[in-house]
């Protein structure tokens, strides 16, 4: 709708030119403009999702004399469970957690049912849940491997400080978070510190976001051995006691 | 007393600022977009505090669907015309060929036979997920077709087979299709799937554990033991 006004006011002289203002109406333009990026903001994925990466042990069957052997006084196992109803939906607690339940227990398993009354005489295991912090202070799971972890932990705390203070470079973030990366990684697989392995397994009916979740803790704790494993019968008979001696609510 | 003179103000706008304000905005919208890929299941992936990003390009992500069924979709390099490169269509024919190839050695009395109409119809899909009997008749739906088609999580003929998990040499058709994609000819593919970045396996946070852990073991028998975990991110403090 481009408009040529002319302005006459029925003053012209005869063989004047005409004086001519072009005005151009750009009103359907920014309609089709805003259609446009409309279309384009509704269609784009700003949120890029992230990845972590996991290495699994290959399937091939190693002798048993062959394995690494994981010292007993290191070896903390999770164990981890999700509560599901008939229809297999995640139940949820009060505050609209999922129901994941995390069981552990510290070096090797112990199933021995001397009197043969049916319960296992000293079960370890013990139950925790995800529950990430409370402020600075961890909770839960969190807090048992932070325990475990503490000395590294420790360690990291130090240079993480010198991180923020920017020592490692001053004046250059990039040569700074590399080196404070390349510390704590040293640090984290310092074998003259006590550090524990972790063991996780998982339940069939386990959230796969449970097993995220575990596996978030290790890095989380700065734990750099741990291991994802199947779940076997021992496993299995620990937990169906430990349910037998705390009945859930 | 004089008469106040009111003057008469024309009410047209000048939308050229406004149009120049919105063309800018589109520009940036359009250079920055990357569409929404089409996938038979929406699944909402589980948080973590990981902060890696999910490459773009020479990926090969496989998805789970609650259901336990299992789609793949590829991306091959990023700017394939610049160089002598695997854009996303070639090595998807390549993969498709390699693939079909492999089964028809596994299974002789089941080959299956793919036109060039099928192999072009495939380069286009962005995520597969139909056992080899089903591919010719998949490739030969329309685009609404194929899309009714594989979003019925019910059909037995949707999703990629991964039971007969045995070894390397009695290769089930999810194992067919990895090692199609790790032999497709790509290096850089093939360097990413080495380092643990090629492959990115994507389910929904209720999943079952089994259930992934089933294509976890089909990877883990393939040797390919390094891969990631699509996540979303969250903060330590949850």
């Amino acid at each position: 709708m481009a408009q040529i006004e002319q302005s006459d006011k029925g003053k012209k002289k005869k063989g004047a030119q005409k004086k001519m203002s072009i005005h151009v109406d750009f009103t359907p333009m920014v309609d089709m403009n805003m259609l446009l990026i409309t279309f384009f903001m509704l269609c784009t994925t700003m949120i890029k999702s992230q990845t972590l990466t996991i290495a699994l042990p290959s399937n091939e069957k190693i002798e048993q004399s062959e394995m690494n052997k994981a010292k007993e006084s290191e070896a903390i196992t999770l164990i981890l469970a999700t509560d599901r109803d008939a229809n297999g939906n995640i139940k949820k607690d009060d505050s609209g957690r999922p129901m994941n339940t995390v069981y552990f227990y510290e070096g090797m398993p112990d199933v021995t049912d001397a009197d043969g009354d049916g319960r296992l005489d000293n079960n370890k295991l013990q139950a925790e849940q995800f529950l990430g912090n409370d402020g600075k202070i961890q909770q839960g799971i969190r807090k048992i491997l932070h325990d475990r972890n503490k000395k590294v932990l420790e360690k990291i705390e130090v240079e993480k400080a010198k991180w923020r203070n920017k020592e490692f470079a001053p004046g250059n973030s990039a040569a700074n978070d590399s080196i404070y990366q390349a510390r704590a990684r040293e640090i984290r697989n310092d074998s003259t510190i006590t550090r524990p392995i972790v063991i996780i397994k998982a339940t069939p009916e386990a959230s796969w976001e449970s097993l995220i979740s575990a596996l978030d803790e290790m890095q989380i704790n700065q734990i750099s051995r741990y291991q994802i494993d199947n779940i076997n019968q021992v496993d299995s008979a620990m937990i169906i006691d430990y349910l037998a001696k705390h009945p859930k609510k | 007393m004089g008469k106040v003179k009111i003057k008469r103000k024309s009410t047209l706008i000048d939308m050229t600022a406004m149009s120049d304000v919105t063309v800018l905005l589109l520009t940036f919208f359009m250079l920055t977009s990357t569409f929404l890929q089409k996938e038979p299941v929406t699944v909402m992936t589980p948080s973590s505090v990981s902060e890696q990003k999910v490459p773009t390009a020479n990926l090969a992500s496989i998805l789970v669907s609650p259901e336990g069924k299992v789609f793949i979709s590829l991306a091959g390099d990023a700017d394939a015309e610049m160089k002598d490169e695997w854009g996303t269509e070639a090595i998807r024919a390549s993969v498709l060929k390699e693939a079909v190839k492999l089964y028809n050695q596994q299974n002789p009395s089941k080959a299956i036979q793919l036109s060039d109409a099928d192999i072009a119809t495939f380069s286009k899909i962005n995520m597969f997920g139909v056992p080899f009997q089903v591919l010719h008749q998949f490739l030969s739906m329309s685009q609404t077709e194929q899309d009714k088609f594989i979003s019925n999580m019910n059909d037995k003929a949707v999703g990629i087979p991964i039971n007969d998990n045995k070894d390397m040499e009695h290769l089930n058709e999810f194992q067919i299709w990895m090692r199609a994609i790790y032999n497709s000819g790509n290096d850089n593919l093939q360097k990413a799937i080495k380092k643990g970045e090629g492959i990115a396996v994507k389910a929904d946070k209720d999943t079952p554990y089994n259930t992934v852990h089933d294509v976890l073991d089909n990877l883990q028998t393939m040797k390919m033991n390094r891969f990631s975990i699509m996540t979303a991110l969250k903060t330590e403090q949850d």
